[in-house]
């Protein structure tokens, strides 16, 4: 199996802000069964692509299922003074904390950058080559975009009806070829046209060349409005 | 004193303590009185209200509990078009967050960090330590003794701050919440463009997609 490594990917509690925020729901009162179960969703799609750093998703799964159960007791827990436990509070109070760092990072970022407008002589400054990883510049959308597309691209792809072992049907460096000649005649592509009809080994693969592409500057992602698809085209995002 | 303070600031190659400032001035001046460091602060104050006045691009700036000379914010753009760098120097999302989580809990350890992430920050923090943001400070007392992380005053530099007591102040998740449209516009901001658009919907093509089929 192909290993796609995303040292920078976003982790468990951003999904989890994320599925939270799309439903617009109060973060102190989140209903735990429909959340877990988007969750899950995400974490089986991101099992079958074998991202690197799944294992922190599996910890936040265990622990929404563990909530859900507890949630269904029909004598909700007491604490030591006979208050009700909710057994959610040690999530939110754990996304809580996130948000408040991530609004820090965020407030710093700008601090950064505020101050990088002002000049020295010397080393004072940050060596700039080490500094902006291309990989995240490339892609204008986040990894749960670009999940989400895949996500439905593969919802609409239709089921392979025996499960025979096939030795790799397809290959990145095969699929990769297949991308770079329809670019070669047509500037941009839809991921979606890209895999019309095909089998979920052929989207999977072709999904994995196209993030092995991207991180070595051959094309670049676009998303499109609603962020529920992507294009691809050939070469690097101007000006980003 | 002034001459002596913009001479410094100057040609040092990073920040220069008003303490070092002091003794250079005492040695060379073998006078006795040695100047204090208040004299450098208000040296400081004089140097920049003068520059300003002179309509000079140049100022005192007080970094990681030291002073250096730096240019101004207005003549930011020709410095950026002569360097050719890139506008923004930007840390990558993972890695801000870990310097944020470090930055206000220091000294800490890689096990909190992760907790407030909920990711490993192993990459993060490597990463961090070798662009000289983060340094070691030694080990917990706490069971294996975990390694302690905290910022370093190249940090500080970075980050235009004196000390830390000049990080803006952690604010409060409700705070945070309490915002106007938190919902929709705050974790919009916070999710660095995530989805937000509602309901699965099949995908609609576009016409200018159809075409390409």
């Amino acid at each position: 199996m192909y290993r796609v490594e995303l040292e920078d990917f976003e982790g468990p509690l951003d999904l989890l802000l994320l599925l939270i925020n799309r439903r617009e729901i109060d973060i102190f009162d989140i209903p735990i069964a429909q959340i877990t179960n988007e969750y899950l969703e995400y974490v089986q799609l991101m099992e079958s692509i074998n991202l690197d750093g799944v294992a922190d998703y599996i910890y936040f799964a265990a622990l929404l299922i563990s909530i859900k159960a507890r949630m269904l007791l029909p004598q909700p827990e007491m604490d030591a003074e006979d208050d009700e436990i909710d057994p959610r509070q040690q999530l939110v109070d754990q996304l809580l904390e996130y948000i408040r760092y991530k609004d820090a990072a965020e407030t710093l970022n700008q601090q950064l950058e505020q101050r990088s407008r002002l000049f020295t002589r010397g080393k004072a400054s940050m060596p700039p080559e080490v500094e902006t990883p291309e990989k995240e510049v490339l892609v204008k959308a986040t990894v749960f975009e670009l999940m989400n597309a895949l996500r439905l691209v593969l919802e609409d792809a239709p089921d392979e009806e025996t499960i025979t072992i096939v030795p790799q049907q397809y290959s990145i460096e095969d699929q990769s070829e297949h991308i770079r000649r329809i670019l070669f005649t047509k500037k941009r592509i839809s991921f979606h046209d890209l895999v019309r009809g095909q089998t979920r080994s052929f989207i999977v693969v072709t999904f994995l060349a196209i993030l092995e592409m991207a991180y070595g500057h051959e094309i670049c992602i676009l998303n499109t409005f609603d962020g529920n698809a992507f294009m691809i085209e050939q070469g690097v995002i101007a000006g980003v | 004193m002034e001459m002596v303070l913009e001479a410094l600031a100057f040609a040092a190659e990073t920040p220069v303590s008003a303490a070092q400032i002091c003794s250079v001035y005492a040695e060379v001046a073998t006078s006795d009185d040695i100047p204090t460091e208040e004299a450098v602060q208000e040296a400081v104050e004089l140097l920049n209200a003068s520059f300003e006045q002179q309509g000079r691009a140049l100022r005192i700036q007080k970094w990681a509990g030291g002073l250096r000379m730096a240019t101004t914010e207005t003549v930011a753009p020709f410095l950026e078009t002569f360097f050719r760098r890139e506008r923004a120097r930007r840390l990558t999302r993972p890695l801000m967050e870990t310097l944020a989580i470090i930055a206000y809990r220091q000294p800490t350890t890689k096990v909190e960090v992760d907790a407030v992430r909920g990711v490993d920050s192993g990459y993060a923090i490597r990463k961090l330590l070798s662009l000289d943001l983060l340094s070691i400070t030694g080990r917990a007392e706490v069971a294996g003794r975990p390694i302690l992380y905290r910022t370093t005053d190249r940090f500080l530099e970075e980050f235009g701050l004196n000390d830390l007591e000049g990080l803006p102040n952690l604010r409060q998740a409700e705070e945070l919440l309490g915002e106007a449209n938190f919902d929709q516009e705050r974790l919009r901001l916070l999710m660095a463009n995530g989805i937000d658009h509602g309901d699965q919907k099949p995908v609609e093509r576009t016409s200018d997609e159809d075409t390409t089929t």
